[in-house]
């Protein structure tokens, strides 16, 4: 059961990852190529940003429960092996996730709020570092979860 | 109700920080034993607080951002609803840099 939650939380989060990146490149404002053509990058954050928001509360919501739910299984096998073999900055980079998806809850109502109203270009900023500071925190969780689910095979033996 | 929603994301971060520095945890998790606990038990092995700071920030914002006046939050700069985060966010790291200094 444990196994099925893991490869179901790690699913949703690259669905995450994918849509928070998508959104987050949308919002930067860089100059069009003079040529006009699209690369992939132009293609890349050329999508509908506002579309964006509502699945990624909920993506985000929803995985963060499946790594609560997860968490308890961590706390007794993971993390006392990461202590008995002292290393404390996996256990770090860990701590700094759960922290990071905390607060990212916790910023949910603003980012979905300054998504949902069309509040105009005054509001334009904040939109744009609320969905930057999401992506940070999707991103770390992103890369963290893998390493540390993958650890025993990362570190020499 | 923007402000409301934009006060209650803004505190949210301020009240886990206190939550985690301090350990006030609303409630405790003790995994070996699958039991929730208010009060700190040794004998229940590794304990969980996670979930009590993230109750105890939810519920301490949710009051305040209630009990401010509609009109008064409705006037909030929303650029705090960025920046306070991320100061938190910061704060929150260089108190972690713990684990990576020998």
């Amino acid at each position: 059961m444990i196994v099925v939650l893991l490869i179901l939380h790690g699913l949703l989060a690259v669905a995450l990852l994918g849509a928070i990146t998508h959104q987050a490149l949308s919002v930067l404002t860089v100059a069009r190529a003079t040529n006009g053509r699209w690369n992939f990058v132009d293609r890349f954050r050329g999508v509908d940003a506002t579309a964006y928001a509502t699945p990624i509360v909920v993506l985000f919501a929803v995985t963060a429960i499946g790594g609560a739910l997860l968490y308890p299984q961590y706390r007794i096998d993971v993390r006392p092996a990461l202590e008995d073999t002292q290393n404390s900055a996996a256990n770090g980079v860990f701590e700094i996730k759960e922290h990071l998806v905390a607060i990212g809850l916790g910023l949910l109502p603003a980012y979905w709020l300054y998504w949902r109203r069309l509040h105009g270009p005054e509001t334009a900023a904040t939109r744009r570092y609320l969905t930057w500071l999401l992506a940070f925190f999707v991103w770390w969780s992103f890369i963290v979860g893998h390493v540390l689910n993958d650890i025993r095979g990362l570190l020499p033996s | 109700m923007t402000g409301r929603l934009t006060i209650f994301s803004i505190l949210f971060g301020v009240f886990y920080l206190a939550a985690f520095y301090y350990d006030l945890a609303l409630f405790r998790y003790y995994p070996e034993a699958g039991q929730f606990h208010l009060l700190r038990n040794d004998n229940l092995g590794v304990v969980i607080l996670w979930y009590g700071w993230i109750a105890t920030s939810a519920l301490a914002s949710a009051a305040i951002a209630f009990a401010v006046p509609r009109k008064m939050a409705d006037r909030l700069w929303p650029g705090w609803a960025w920046i306070i985060p991320t100061a938190v966010v910061v704060g929150m790291l260089i108190y972690e840099r713990r684990w990576f200094v020998s």
